[in-house]
């Protein structure tokens, strides 16, 4: 079953677009990156998911229910964190945590205490005098607290100190391994790509792309240079699989590789090698490369 | 713990306003039943009164007061004006405040992820207005009672009672209106001005009615008319006039549901 499934979901504003035709599918159990720049369309997506604003057309599915007409069904087993976190000023996080479990139908409140423990919250204090560091931290104490089976968290990092982000990397990967999924909402790829299985990127409200962590890997590029006794053939390395840019000036060969370093590895052996440099790209320069250009630029699997 | 549901949440938010303004008409009931006594020796009222064009008379609404008890006093110093905008405001205020406030202070992402539907969210705040409403009008209540008590004036203090339910349906019409244009459009100013708008032109409407001519035939569509046509005060409470009021104010509530229902929330 799948934990999010969107059909050309659509969305104007009037006639400011919000996001266009998005196809979404999100599996049960996994931790879905869902990655754009500022102004992309992440939280009209989300809040449509939601039901806190409508479809201009399209539909949308959360845990296999209508996201409008089944709301009730979907938010007893939806948590969710919004993007720009507002709570109740007058409230200490205490008092905010147990309004917002009974708004739940009552929590465990052993596992409360041990999420405010783990994120080293200090409850006592009242929202309006919390730092936005603090407040985030309520926020996903109230999200976790009721253990739900999809959590949908919109930038849940920003704010956090690394401490808390780790604390909260380890939250998602148990939730994880409980069988419950987490869409988790950024505009940084490197502050979620070791934390998810899948990523999806949207830009101008089109969902461009759709890849596994360990796909957007194999496509890994990367910097190599080759250095050799004596002056090799160009000719011996113009055909191996997944290199571009290639030059070689004499005994120096430089290229870039995508993927697997294998092919190049083995052509390079029947020549005797003094040494080689390799420099890794980021997970997000790749994205870049595939898809940064907009929606006009040709993608494979979007 | 008052945090156990909307409803109990939204009575703790409101419960200071509520006692300011519960306290404020308590003190306002107090002064005029303990101050009687000395008004109605000092100033000659009833001459005074007779004394007034049939204009001024018709806007302190003088014309269908007695003053020769505390009760009379009451009805031509408070209930007219005074007593029917301090609670109409107030129930203004927290008609347009309900969901709008939520909305312009972002919290209402949160509340509505959780398994409340939004009819409800509304009822249960709608609920919390009408209770801060009637502990406001029994300020008044309790004010005028404990007053005439201490100075030994007359007052009815059942009919005063049948005459704050009357006030207390008129301000929920008010606020009523202010909760739909609010909750339909997530703007809380629209729904402040366009109430208090409408509280004042209807004061007038039906204040002026009996002395110029052509307000004569539009009065009915003033609640104001409804409010104190029967003048209960004096009279009590009529079965009809506060039905129309409660008309209102249900109507105008079960359209606030609708309009929330299909709304795109703010963000």
């Amino acid at each position: 079953m799948l934990a999010i499934r969107t059909e050309q979901l659509t969305k104007y504003y009037g006639k400011a677009r919000g996001i266009l035709d998005v196809d979404l599918e999100v599996r049960t159990g996994e931790i879905f990156g869902f990655l754009g720049p500022n102004g992309a369309g992440k939280s009209t997506t989300i809040r449509l998911l939601l039901d806190l604003i409508r479809p201009t057309s399209g539909h949308a599915e959360v845990l296999g229910l209508d996201a409008h007409r089944d709301r009730l069904a979907i938010d007893r087993r939806v948590a969710y964190l919004p993007g720009d976190l507002s709570l109740y000023g007058d409230l200490t996080g205490a008092q905010t945590l147990h309004y917002l479990g009974n708004l739940r139908g009552g929590v465990d409140t052993t596992y409360r205490d041990e999420l405010v423990r783990r994120l080293e919250l200090d409850p006592s204090s009242r929202i309006r005098s919390m730092s936005r560091g603090n407040r985030q931290k309520v926020g996903l104490v109230a999200a976790f607290q009721g253990r739900p089976e999809l959590l949908v968290l919109d930038e849940p990092t920003s704010g956090l100190d690394p401490f808390v982000q780790l604390e909260f990397e380890r939250l998602a990967d148990e939730a994880r391994r409980e069988g419950r999924t987490s869409f988790i909402s950024s505009h940084m790829l490197p502050e979620v790509e070791h934390l998810c299985d899948r990523v999806g990127i949207i830009r101008e409200g089109r969902l461009l792309a759709v890849e596994s962590i360990a796909t957007l890997k194999e496509r890994a590029l990367r910097r190599l240079e080759i250095e050799f006794a004596s002056p090799v053939p160009p000719d011996a390395f113009r055909d191996v699989p997944g290199v571009r840019d290639l030059r070689v000036d004499d005994a120096r060969l430089s290229c870039t590789v995508m993927g697997s370093l294998d092919a190049l590895v083995k052509a390079a052996a029947g020549f005797e090698v003094r040494g080689i440099r390799t420099q890794d790209t980021s997970l997000e320069e790749i994205f870049l490369a595939y898809y940064g250009a907009g929606p006009e630029a040709p993608h494979a699997a979007a | 713990m008052l945090l156990r549901s909307v409803f109990t949440k939204t009575v703790r938010d409101l419960r200071w306003p509520t006692f300011w303004t519960a306290l404020a008409l308590f003190v306002g009931g107090g002064y005029f039943t303990l101050l009687y006594p000395t008004y109605a020796t000092q100033f000659k009222l009833t001459e005074l009164l007779d004394q007034l064009p049939a204009a001024m008379k018709a806007l302190i609404g003088a014309q269908v007061a007695d003053v020769s008890t505390a009760t009379g006093f009451l009805n031509i110093e408070l209930f007219p004006m005074i007593l029917p905008a301090v609670l109409a405001g107030f129930a203004i205020a927290l008609g347009s405040g309900a969901t709008a406030g939520e909305e312009s202070r972002g919290t209402i992402d949160v509340l509505l992820s959780y398994p409340v539907p939004r009819w409800l969210v509304v009822t249960q705040k709608a609920a919390a207005i009408v209770l801060s409403v009637v502990v406001v009008a029994a300020g008044l209540w309790v004010g005028a009672v404990l007053g005439a008590a201490a100075s030994n004036s007359p007052l009815d203090s059942g009919r005063v009672a049948e005459a704050l339910v009357m006030a207390a349906l008129l301000a929920l019409d008010f606020g009523s209106i202010a909760l739909l244009l609010a909750s339909g459009t997530g703007n809380r100013g629209l729904g402040i001005g366009v109430s208090v708008a409408l509280l004042v032109v209807m004061y007038f409407v039906n204040a002026l009615a009996p002395v110029i001519s052509g307000l004569d035939s539009v009065k009915q569509a003033s609640l104001f008319f409804w409010y104190l046509e029967s003048n209960p005060i004096r009279h009590g409470i009529s079965i009809g006039d506060s039905l129309v009021l409660a008309a209102v104010a249900i109507a105008l509530f079960l359209a606030s549901l609708v309009a929330f229902e299909r709304r795109d929330l703010a963000a």
